[in-house]
Formats: C-alpha cells, sequence, structure tokens
C-alpha cells in the first residue's frame, strides 16, 4: 500500500529473524558427529606444516590421533591464531598483544582486540579489531552495548598495519580472497558477511540466523562458516530495550544475561527456561535457545549450500571455529568442550 | 428383528439424473452403519431422503414398522431421525446454547437457564464447548460438536452423521466414537458416513457400499478390509495409488525461493512464525486443529493482517509485502484454495464457468465492466476437461456437483489466475478415493511445472506421501522441518504436539 512507508515510521522496523530453512535446515549433524579430540574451552583451530593446532584459554595446543599436546602457555587467553605460508604461527592475545615467531609485533594504536587472523597467498596478514571498546573476551559486553567500533586491518609483506574497514560490528573471521588484497569477513552483530578490500566494503550475505565467527577455506572451493550462536526473539527484543538493557548489564552477573551464549542449560539461573523449552523432561529440539551450534558450507560466491546444527536439546555448541585437516572437517565446540569431526567430506 | 429403518427402492433424481437408484437400505435397532462410497456415489442423498431433506423421487421408507413420507427435516426430527450434515448448519450470529435449543424454545425462556442446562449437556458428552460463545467465533472441530450435542440433544433414535470426524483432531476423534459407542449402547442406531476407512471398519457393525448412485455391496463389518472396500467403491482397486510408500531418493529439489516469512505474528494465533517457500517443490504443512497453520497461510494470502506493531516481515522474491486485501496476493500470483469451500471457496448456485471467471476476476485478468458469457463458456469447457470435474454439462451449478467435483472447481478458480504459489489447504477433506488421488495428480503436476506449492494437511499418510519437505506447525509456530526421508508419523506427531 503506498501508505506503508509512512505507517513504518510508527510500527518501526520489524525486526526478524531468519528461518533456519534451505540451506540452515536444522539436523543433528554436530551431535552425531564423532569427538575429534576432548579439550575443555577448545576456540581456535589451524592447520599449518600438516598439523592442527587448537587454542583453549592461554594455551596452544597440537592435536594427534585425538589427543591434544601442549605447545605453549602464553600470559592471556589466545583470542585469534594464523599460520603464515611458511607454516610458522601468528598468535593474538587477550591483552592485545600478537606474537609473531616468538616476538610480539608491532601494532596500531587502538588495535587491542584482536579476533581473527588470517594469511593472503602473497604474505599479507589481515587482521580483525574485535572492538575499540572491549577486550575479544568482553563479546558479550560489546553486543549488549550495541557497539560498532570493530575494524579490519591490512598488513603487506615488509609493510606495517592499514585500516581497511572500520565502524563494524564485531568482525569475526577473515578468509583471505584471490592473491590477498581483498578478504570476506563476518560482521557478528550485523548478521552478515562482507567483502573488504581497497575499493571499500560490499555486503555478501546478510541475515543469518545467528551470530558468524570464523571463516576457513574449503577444499574444492568455497568456505567454511562457524556460527557460535543463535538468533533469537527475546535476546532481539532485549537489543531493542535500552533502558532493561543497561540494567541487565548493571545488576546481572553476565553468565545469566538475555544475551547470546556459547553454552546453556548450565544453570537454573539462566534465562529461557519452562514449557517453552522442555515438556515432561523433554528438551524440544526447536525451543528458543541462547547457544547452538551451527556450521555452514559456503560456495564461490558465499552463497549457503547446506549446514550442520548441534540443536537447542543438543550440547556441541558455541562453534566457533571450523576447518578442514587431513581430509576432514574439524569443527571446535567451545560450548560442547570438544573438537568434533562431522562425516561431511 | 425388525429394522428400526427400512429404505426400498429409493430413487432420487435430480433434473431427471437419478443420484440414487433403487438402492435398498435398512437400519437396525442400536446399530453402527456405516454408509461409504466415493464422492457422488449417493451416500449424503440417501440418507438426505431418510431425515426428510429431500423427498425421493419413487420407494418406500419404513420407520418403526409404519411407512412414513417425511416433507421436512422438522418432520423427521420430531420422529426421531436427526441428521449432523458435513457441513454444519449452525447460526454462527447465535450462542452456542442458543443453536442447541433451536426450534425447541419454550415460550417464555430464561436465557441462564438455558445456558446452565446446555453448560450440564455439553459436559455430559464430554465437549469442551463454551455454550455462552457465538458460535462464529468456534473452529470447525467445535462446531462440529455442537452439530452432533444438537443431534443427540433432540433424543433422536436415529442420528446420521455425514462426514463426522473429517475436522476433528485424533483426540476429539477418540471422544468421538466414545460418544458414539455410549448412544448406541442406549439403542440409538447410527449411519456414519466417512472416507476415513479405518474408522468405518473400526467403529462400525455394518456397512453399506454404494457406487454411481446404486448399492454394491452390504453385510457386516468383519466381511471387509480395506481393500475389499475400496474395490467395491471404486470399481477397481486404488492399493498402491494412494499413500503407498513413497519412494524418498526422488524429492524434488528446491528452487529458488519464493515466499520468506519472517516472524510473523497476529494475536494469539500466529506467533513469530518463519519459514520460506521455494519453487517446484511441495512444502507439506502439518499441524493439529488450532495449531495456527490456516491462519498463518491466510495472512499470506492477504485474508488474515498481520499485527500491525511487531508483525514481523513477509518477502515475495526478496521484496516486503505487506496485503491488505487477498486480491493484491493473487495480483502477485498467490492463489489460497481453501479449506472450507461452501463458504470462502465457491459460489454455490452459479456455474462452474462463472465461478472460474471469478477467479479471473480477482486476478485482474478480466475487467470485469463486459461479462462475455463465451468466454465463461469456454473456460467451463476447458477446465472440466482439465480437471476431469464430472458434471451433467459445463452449465451446471456447483450446488449440484458431489463434495470432490466441488472442491475441483475451488482449485480450478485458483490454477486460472495463472499463480506462481499455489496454497492447498486441506485440497482433500470430505473427498472420495478417487477424487483424492485425481486431486494429488494435479498438486504433484503443478511443482512439477516449477510452481511453490504449499499443501496444508491434517491427514498424515497425505503429508509424509506428497511433500518434498514437512512443516510441523504447533501453537502459532512452524516449530520443525523434516525431510520425507527421515520423517515418520511418529516424529510428525510429536513435533505437533509436544
Amino acid at each position: 500500500m503506498i501508505f506503508d512507508p509512512i505507517l513504518d515510521i510508527f510500527r518501526g522496523k520489524a525486526i526478524t529473524i531468519p528461518p533456519l530453512d534451505g540451506a540452515f535446515r536444522a539436523n543433528t549433524a554436530l551431535d552425531d558427529a564423532a569427538v575429534f579430540a576432548a579439550l575443555p574451552g577448545v576456540d581456535n583451530l589451524c592447520v599449518a606444516g600438516g598439523t592442527l593446532y587448537a587454542t583453549s584459554g592461554a594455551t596452544l595446543y597440537t592435536v594427534a590421533d585425538g589427543a591434544p599436546q601442549e605447545v605453549e602457555t602464553f600470559d592471556a587467553a589466545i583470542t585469534a591464531l594464523a599460520a603464515a605460508p611458511d607454516s610458522t604461527l601468528a598468535v593474538a592475545l587477550d591483552d592485545g598483544t600478537l606474537m609473531e615467531e616468538g616476538k610480539p609485533a608491532d601494532l596500531p594504536k587502538g588495535v587491542d582486540c584482536i579476533t581473527a587472523l588470517a594469511y593472503g597467498s602473497n604474505g599479507s596478514l589481515w587482521l580483525a579489531n574485535g572492538s575499540d571498546r572491549h577486550k575479544a573476551s568482553d563479546w558479550a559486553a560489546d553486543l549488549m552495548e550495541k557497539n560498532a567500533g570493530g575494524s579490519v586491518w591490512l598488513r603487506h609483506a615488509g609493510e606495517s598495519f592499514r585500516r581497511i574497514a572500520g565502524g563494524l560490528g564485531w568482525p569475526y573471521g577473515v578468509l583471505p580472497q584471490g592473491d590477498g588484497d581483498a578478504a570476506i569477513v563476518s560482521e557478528s552483530w550485523k548478521h552478515r558477511l562482507i567483502r573488504v578490500g581497497l575499493e571499500g566494503v560490499d555486503p555478501v550475505l546478510d541475515n543469518l540466523p545467528g551470530y558468524p565467527a570464523r571463516l576457513s577455506p574449503a577444499d574444492g572451493g568455497g568456505a567454511w562458516l562457524a556460527i557460535f550462536a543463535p538468533r533469537n526473539r527475546l535476546i532481539e527484543l532485549v537489543l531493542q530495550e535500552t533502558h532493561y538493557r543497561y540494567d541487565m548489564i548493571a545488576t546481572v552477573p553476565r553468565d545469566y544475561w538475555i544475551a547470546p551464549a556459547l553454552s546453556s542449560n548450565r544453570s537454573f539461573l539462566e534465562p529461557l527456561q519452562c514449557g517453552g523449552i522442555r515438556t515432561m523432561g523433554v528438551h524440544k529440539a526447536w525451543s528458543p535457545t541462547r547457544s547452538y551450534g551451527l556450521v555452514a558450507k559456503l560456495d564461490d560466491d558465499i552463497a549457503p549450500v547446506f549446514s550442520l546444527h548441534s540443536r537447542a536439546n543438543g550440547n556441541r555448541h558455541g562453534t566457533t571455529s571450523a576447518v578442514e585437516f587431513d581430509g576432514r572437517l574439524v569443527v571446535a565446540s567451545k560450548g560442547g568442550d570438544s573438537i568434533l569431526a562431522p562425516e561431511v567430506m | 428383528m425388525e429394522p428400526i429403518v427400512r429404505m426400498e427402492g429409493i430413487t432420487k433424481a435430480y433434473r431427471s439424473v437419478p443420484a440414487v437408484k433403487n438402492v435398498d437400505f435398512d437400519l437396525n435397532e442400536g446399530e453402527i452403519h456405516a454408509l461409504l462410497g466415493e464422492n457422488g456415489a449417493g451416500k449424503s442423498t440417501l440418507t438426505k431422503v431418510m431425515a426428510g431433506v429431500v423427498a425421493p423421487t419413487s420407494g418406500k421408507i419404513t420407520y418403526q414398522s409404519k411407512p412414513v413420507q417425511f416433507d421436512t427435516p422438522h418432520e423427521a426430527l420430531e420422529a426421531g431421525i436427526a441428521m449432523v450434515f458435513q457441513e454444519t448448519s449452525l447460526v454462527p450470529s447465535m450462542t452456542v446454547a442458543q443453536n442447541l435449543y433451536l426450534g425447541s424454545e419454550k415460550f417464555l425462556n430464561r436465557l441462564r437457564g438455558i445456558y446452565i442446562s446446555a453448560q450440564q449437556f455439553l459436559q455430559s458428552l464430554n465437549f469442551a464447548v463454551d455454550p455462552t460463545a457465538m458460535v462464529e467465533t468456534l473452529g470447525a472441530a467445535q462446531r462440529q460438536m455442537v452439530e452432533i450435542a444438537r443431534a443427540v440433544h433432540h433424543d433422536a433414535r436415529v442420528i446420521v452423521f455425514d462426514e463426522p470426524t473429517a475436522t476433528l483432531t485424533p483426540e476429539e476423534k477418540r471422544h468421538f466414537f466414545a460418544l458414539l459407542r455410549r448412544l448406541k449402547a442406549r439403542g440409538v442406531s447410527i449411519v456414519f458416513i466417512s472416507h476415513a476407512l479405518e474408522e468405518a471398519l473400526m467403529i462400525s457393525d455394518r456397512i453399506t457400499i454404494l457406487r454411481d448412485g446404486e448399492l454394491v455391496a452390504t453385510g457386516p463389518t468383519s466381511d471387509f478390509d480395506r481393500e475389499k472396500i475400496i474395490a467395491a467403491m471404486v470399481g477397481r482397486t486404488l492399493s498402491g495409488e494412494l499413500y503407498s510408500k513413497r519412494d524418498v531418493s526422488h524429492l524434488r529439489k528446491p528452487g529458488k525461493k519464493v515466499l520468506s516469512v519472517q516472524d510473523i505474528s497476529m494475536g494469539a494465533m500466529v506467533r513469530n512464525t518463519s519459514f520460506s517457500v521455494f519453487e517446484g517443490q511441495i512444502t507439506g504443512v502439518f499441524g493439529l486443529i488450532g495449531s495456527g497453520r490456516t491462519e498463518t497461510f491466510k495472512i499470506v494470502a492477504g485474508i488474515y493482517k498481520r499485527d500491525f506493531l511487531r508483525g514481523g516481515a513477509i518477502t515475495l522474491d526478496d521484496e516486503p509485502v505487506r496485503y491488505y486485501t487477498p486480491s493484491e496476493a493473487v495480483r502477485d500470483g498467490i492463489a489460497y484454495v481453501t479449506e472450507d469451500r461452501k463458504s470462502e471457496g465457491i459460489f454455490e448456485t452459479m456455474s462452474i464457468g462463472e465461478n472460474l471467471f471469478g477467479g479471473l476476476l480477482s486476478a485482474g485478468r478480466e475487467d470485469g465492466l463486459l461479462i462475455r458469457t463465451r468466454a465463461i463458456r469456454e473456460l467451463a469447457e476447458e477446465w472440466t476437461g482439465r480437471l476431469n470435474i464430472k458434471t451433467i454439462n459445463s452449465d451446471a451449478r456447483v450446488v449440484e456437483l458431489s463434495g470432490g467435483n466441488q472442491q475441483k472447481v475451488v482449485i480450478g478458480k485458483g490454477l486460472v489466475q495463472k499463480p506462481r504459489m499455489v496454497i492447498f489447504d486441506e485440497p482433500t477433506r470430505g473427498v472420495d478415493v478417487a477424487a483424492i488421488a485425481e486431486i494429488h495428480e494435479i498438486i504433484k503436476a503443478l511443482a512439477d511445472e516449477g510452481l511453490a506449492v504449499v499443501m496444508i494437511s491434517s491427514y498424515l499418510p497425505e503429508i509424509m506421501n506428497l511433500s518434498d519437505r514437512i512443516l510441523v506447525c504447533r501453537q502459532g509456530r512452524i516449530v520443525e522441518e523434516l525431510s520425507p526421508v527421515e520423517a515418520t508419523e511418529e516424529k510428525i506427531m510429536y513435533a505437533a504436539v509436544h
């Protein structure tokens, strides 16, 4: 109707969550997946020189034959991990340090929330800085404050970092494209993937049903996208209610905020309970939930092809990273404290 | 034992075309007698003759050993023969209690007294219906309950139920069958017309089968099984055609996303429901009555309006849409084939062609200033052929058609609009087995042509047999999507009720 644009001023913009169908059709692939290795709090995964590296807290591990072996423990939690073409590792820490070849690297001022790192084939290093206000471990606070102070930086070999894009809502994953002069970046708080390059920023996939996390290349083209938490109506409502949100931040312990989580159902104090979740002791797979496990396969055009799920009644939640290793997909389930090897390849 | 009703040589002809021909039918005291047949076989006509709704062209009726000739349904009711119609005949603007007592009011009535006795009466039948509720506010199942209660309330000795379970949920059906057994124990004789053959086999003592207006078989239920009944009904064996095991290796692949519904809400009926519909696929939607599935798709078709504030979003080809009238949706290529054909789907007293032409008018494909009778006739001839509508001639009024053929007219009315998405709401409700097979073929052909097809059904075998993906609706939300590969009746029902 011709009056709709005027009525929309009064109605407000509809905040909607896309359905889990089509390529995102719900399944139990992550819950059915074999455990590749048990590692509490596993976060980053990365393959360098034929070895799978994983991080948990401040410790870097190698994972072989299902058993994590400690490599090194740092002073702060590891927030990002990347392998250079020569198989050396870059490690970002929650205190804002970037370690390359065992030494702190020079970072521009304001880059102290590194959420993702990735090397391009030309040796360039892409860096995602999640926020200009919070540390990487304070992601929930950054979301609840509805900040958009994230940025993406690029450093060509032998040069210093330069800012490629700013004003982003928690960039959390970087996938270099071509020779490394452009990258696909997951922007979590805006539920979308964008192409970032010297020409500017261009959305490539938006309206995702969750909060996108890290990206990794897929063998044969395309990419794997880890989605670390689902969107739900209650959280969307809270994000619209400013006063309520700030009261909640000020008075409620962070674990019990009405906010996305990496795992849930571990305490009776959590929000989202009762008959909408559980009936006669059975947890409904389709119930609203704060945490979820979701990994999507994207094609060359960054369009979703299929996805792997751990639903509301599963426990392989908080999928923060997914990479291909030794001809199979491995997924870090931070909420499920394990590295999974789903049957997809 | 002398039967309570004996009908001998009954013939009823409309415009000299016989609907029933020389049928003999006996109903014993305290028995449940299932009357089966395809749509158009003459079941409703035969029972309407019994209940005084129509007068027979020839034949004799004996009731309680006396010859009778009922000229009105009221006379039959007074004598103790009541009929519960397939389409309810309640007064929508009156309350449940007023409908119960309609026709048996005293000179002075105390409304409160009527409500109290109606409440007690409905409770005795185990029907959860508020006697003070207006009938127009009730769902189809509750209306059916009131209709049944009204027949029982009139202390009938013979009750004819025409498709009583079509609108009932499994739970409500259990209550209904328990009620039939209680009535039977009280000596009431029951004629039970149903298309659900399992129900007839389960509940009845005897079965009579009509085909093309003629009696083809009658006998104790123990002499029949599903295959025998179907063979007698249609004169051929349909086994394997209907509801056979689906070959899940040939599911249609989803095409382009046509419709995306995100978090739409409408009062308490539809709550934050989200789903998508794809081209070239049959999207089956299952839900119990009251689950909001019809309401959800009526919002999509512009018949209902979603909430003004926080009502969600609907996009058609990635363009946001908000329809205020159904014709806007029709013009965008969305056709809705209603579950309630009598009141929403057809103009009963108009011809097939005029009904189809109405579809063209609403699609804006005819200006309506000049109604061309030739175009109407051509339309009728084309679509009676394409949809195999069985009729005396293409000028026939829709009211003269059987239920299955009326349904085909409703479908035709949608298809003449050349839609890109068709929503079938209970497409085979009150339709006989042969017509069901034909309607299923129509639905499959549309999906094969690349149209986006939605099929809402509360009959699980139908959902499982036709759908390429299955959405389950519960309490106003789509709660689950299943692939026919993994779906079982138990899984679907679990999602629908838990």
